[in-house]
């Protein structure tokens, strides 16, 4: 089962993706800010992350640039209000897979995160 | 070279950025009130009949070339309705689920409003960064805006229901 990692400080946010993701076979894991989120991507190696930029204590960015440090190269999906062209350049030249604007349709994200790993649907 | 920020470039900034976020989150319109939106520069506003009892009001701030605060009014009513249409929940679980629940939700539609703001202000040429949205509750609330701040009050129906934007900024 593949794991999904969702971080971003707004409990709306983790629970609309827990939604969009309910049928297909995944497990979502959550974190609140970036030192979370590096903790978590640390213990539980998911296949894929869903990354907001503007977060307390540590943000998106942050974040992004010392997993990366670290050698960890799993995709990541930059979901935020943080359109700015500064914040997206930034993250692309960490290497992220795809980037989404809030506010967003739960088709959407699930959309690009089935472009970086096979999500299929749960069986009935 | 920035674009200068004329009175209709602030007001079609702020109408896009509402209506882009209840039509996508919600697939509800929010729709200006003709001939009321926006009410004329003060330092003081009142609410519509509807925002006199207890409200939230969900802000977002944004600093750079400009700086300053978005403030979104809700009736509670409003607030409900917007916490059921996000989160798929009926009004029971909405009441159940409580306070903390609507106030992250409120502070997720502020930062979603103010950050299709910002970035259409910033695609002007005025460079700023988001703030980690604030909500809080209460009846008979009033801001005041700091000495030099410019003022720009919006008002919105959704479903009936009012809905303020009250933007208060200053350029560098």
């Amino acid at each position: 089962m593949h794991k999904l990692l969702t971080i971003d400080d707004s409990k709306t946010i983790r629970l609309i993706l827990a939604r969009a993701f309910k049928e297909y076979d995944c497990a979502l894991i959550e974190a609140a800010n970036g030192e979370e989120g590096l903790k978590a991507a640390a213990e539980q190696k998911p296949d894929i992350i869903i990354l907001d930029i503007t977060m307390p204590n540590m943000d998106g960015i942050e974040m992004l640039t010392r997993l990366r440090a670290t050698g960890d190269k799993t995709p990541v999906i930059m979901l935020t209000a943080e359109g700015g062209a500064n914040s997206v350049e930034k993250a692309q030249h960490l290497g992220i897979s795809d980037y989404i604007a809030k506010p967003f349709q739960n088709d959407a994200i699930v959309g690009k995160v089935q472009k970086v790993i096979p999500l299929a649907k749960k069986a009935a | 070279m920035p674009t200068p920020l004329s009175e209709e470039l602030f007001k079609e900034c702020i109408e896009h950025a509402v209506q882009k976020v209840f039509q996508t989150m919600l697939q509800k319109d929010a729709v200006p009130v003709p001939g009321e939106s926006p009410l004329p520069p003060s330092e003081a506003w009142t609410p519509p009949p509807d925002l006199a009892g207890a409200v939230a009001i969900g802000s977002v701030g944004f600093a750079g070339d400009i700086s300053g605060l978005v403030f979104l009014y809700l009736s509670e009513n409003l607030a409900n309705i917007i916490v059921s249409g996000m989160l798929g929940m009926s009004h029971e679980e909405v009441a159940e689920a409580g306070r903390e629940v609507s106030s992250d939700v409120i502070g997720e539609l502020a930062n979603m409003t103010v950050g299709t703001f910002k970035n259409r202000i910033q695609d002007l040429g005025y460079p700023c960064k988001l703030t980690i949205p604030t909500v809080v509750w209460g009846t008979s609330v009033s801001i005041s805006p700091p000495k030099g701040a410019v003022r720009r009050t919006y008002i919105f129906k959704v479903e009936n229901l009012s809905m303020v934007a009250d933007l208060i900024f200053k350029e560098d």
